[in-house]
């Protein structure tokens, strides 16, 4: 298969479960064959089944770490965006994409499936770790002439977008952090007791979005990408800093690369009974 | 059901007990219960095993760190890597040295706890006579406030109808039960085990990352506030390495499924800080070629 296949082929024969789990037991009393290609993969099976559905593979996990200081003070007084914080948080996360994707290579990946992207804003530093699943096209044994991709997209949408013709350039972030000026003494004394928009915030809050979702979409641009999917944002206060708010937001680079893009001809189904859990174990190739 | 009489002198009384006396216990859910006996896997008891530690970071010698206070120069086992001061003599309080170093002690203390609790788990199960052990879960929890951490490893003992018992007489394990382990079987792999293993990094900062992670703009900080922190950074990815690369020694020539890798750093105060990196999976071997599973129908629900 080579993995541009419309989705929804053929479901095959039954097969005898209880003989599958027989054989199974029997091969763990006998010795490995000494030249299996070994994996190490945080996929779920079902992950690692839909992604063998379209020709690819997990290799081996992979993962990436950064963290950048951020100055004493900047949080607390100042005017305008606090930029020693949002450049902490891009370079962080560009450090550890790119720490990520030489593991990838190594590993012999085309890519990199499925990445957890854990980050903290502390005080004084900025952390992002992220980690993944570097994945090929099944027996591949060299490098593509594509580049290889960064994802955060699980093995079900990483599927899901190949069969539909695009493909997952890489990870694009922007962060902004924006220091909310104190309102003056006159201001406060008018406002107090009363419901009112605060405006230094509120206006805080857009400026620090539109920063970040323009970096953002500056690094899918810089890709060569055409559009980012699944992008997360985060935004509010600063626990340790009240008059500072922050705006996160990364998500994947993806680009046409078929012709046109594709109908995955999705059936519509319309479940006639409550919902349950699955109840028996069945063959994945039908009745 | 028939006690072996091989069974292991160790094992309590009342486990062997609670064996023979006919009816099965189990920790799987409904669900993952009918898909094992559909795929031939018959409960034989929900096993477990324990283990309590004393947990004493430093170990039981004087000063710890393996061998008595000074060790980590000449006694450190695994990763060490020296952070000297650019700057030269400064002050008393200046931090001129610092070192990454694998904190070996805390790492076998957690291979001895997580590995009795599996071993008396795997007894336990033997004893009874299954073949394997699904729906396995490990957790590992401070008991009380005495310093002492509880190991904990559960799971449903299984027999395979008509199967033949494992060669060496040691059960196989798994994380995965039911519909998920049919998947795993259907896709060509056989359970082997569960693969787990710790790495443990001290962090003793220099003063560059000492300054760096307080954020501090001193004189003496040779590397910018806002520069990367890359002492800290790098015990961050050897602990990650070390966890993997142990595991991956646990594989032979097998594969690591469902793989589940969390860090935990704890800041220590003036950059000093300990990354601890656990990886868990399960271990299993291809037992036939590799066939291609149908392509999935997408589907839109209309509720």
């Amino acid at each position: 298969m080579t993995g541009t296949e419309p989705l929804g082929g053929d479901q095959g024969d039954s097969v005898d479960i209880k003989a599958e789990m027989r054989s199974a037991a029997e091969a763990i009393g006998k010795a490995p064959k000494p030249n299996t290609a070994r994996m190490t993969s945080d996929l779920s099976i079902d992950e690692e089944l839909v992604l063998h559905s379209i020709g690819w593979e997990p290799v081996e996990l992979v993962s990436g770490v950064s963290m950048h200081s951020v100055p004493v003070g900047v949080w607390n007084w100042g005017q305008g965006e606090i930029s020693y914080a949002s450049a902490a948080y891009g370079r962080s996360f560009a450090n550890a994409t790119e720490r990520i994707h030489d593991q990838c290579t190594k590993a012999g990946g085309h890519g990199v499936v499925g990445v957890h992207v854990e980050w903290t804003v502390e005080r004084h530093h900025i952390d992002v770790a992220l980690t993944g699943t570097a994945v090929r096209p099944v027996g591949a044994k060299s490098l593509g002439s594509d580049p290889i991709f960064v994802s955060d997209l699980s093995g079900r949408d990483f599927t899901l977008l190949h069969s539909a013709g695009w493909a997952p350039l890489g990870l694009a972030a922007g962060a902004s952090f924006v220091y909310a000026p104190r309102r003056s003494m006159g201001d406060t004394m008018k406002q107090s007791g009363q419901n009112v928009e605060l405006t230094n915030f509120t206006e805080a809050m857009y400026a620090a979005r539109e920063s970040a979702m323009e970096r953002m979409q500056t690094s899918a641009i810089n890709l060569g990408g055409s559009g980012v999917v699944e992008v997360k944002v985060t935004e509010g206060p600063m626990t340790f800093a009240h008059h500072a708010v922050g705006f996160t937001a990364y998500g994947t680079v993806v680009r046409l690369v078929a012709d046109k893009h594709r109908n995955l001809g999705a059936r519509m189904v319309l479940p006639m009974d409550d919902p349950t859990s699955t109840f028996d174990a069945s063959s994945l190739r039908g009745a | 059901m028939a006690v072996p009489s091989e069974a292991p002198g160790d094992l309590p009384e009342a486990a062997v007990r609670r064996f023979a006396e006919g009816a099965f216990t189990s920790g799987l859910t409904v669900p993952d219960f009918a898909a094992c006996l559909q795929m031939g896997l018959e409960p034989v008891g929900f096993t477990q095993g324990y283990c309590v530690m004393q947990w004493q970071w430093y170990g039981s010698s004087p000063m710890g760190m393996g061998g008595g206070f000074g060790s980590q120069w000449g006694g450190i086992r695994g990763y060490s890597e020296t952070w000297n001061c650019p700057h030269g003599f400064v002050s008393g309080e200046h931090r001129s040295w610092g070192q990454n170093y694998e904190q070996a002690w805390v790492e076998d203390a957690w291979t001895t706890g997580f590995s009795t609790a599996y071993d008396r788990m795997v007894e336990e199960a033997a004893s009874g006579g299954a073949h394997g052990i699904v729906g396995v879960v490990d957790s590992v929890q401070p008991l009380s406030d005495m310093g002492v951490l509880e190991f904990r490893v559960q799971g449903t003992a299984v027999r395979v109808t008509d199967g033949v018992p494992p060669a060496d007489g040691r059960p196989w394990t798994t994380y995965l039960a039911g519909q998920r382990l049919t998947k795993l079987v259907e896709a060509g792999y056989a359970p082997v085990s569960i693969a787990a293993a710790v790495s443990s990094v001290r962090v003793w900062a220099n003063c560059v990352t000492h300054y760096l992670t307080e954020g501090s703009n001193s004189m003496f900080a040779s590397a910018t506030a806002g520069s990367e922190i890359t002492q800290t950074v790098t015990a961050q990815t050897v602990a990650r390495k070390i966890a993997t690369h142990r595991v991956r020694s646990q594989l032979g020539h097998d594969s690591l499924h469902g793989a589940a890798l969390s860090t935990v750093q704890r800041e220590l105060g003036e950059g000093d800080a300990e990354v601890e990196c656990v990886l868990r999976g399960n271990r299993v071997r291809r037992f036939k070629e590799f066939d291609p599973m149908p392509a999935p129908r997408p589907t839109v629900r209309m509720l």
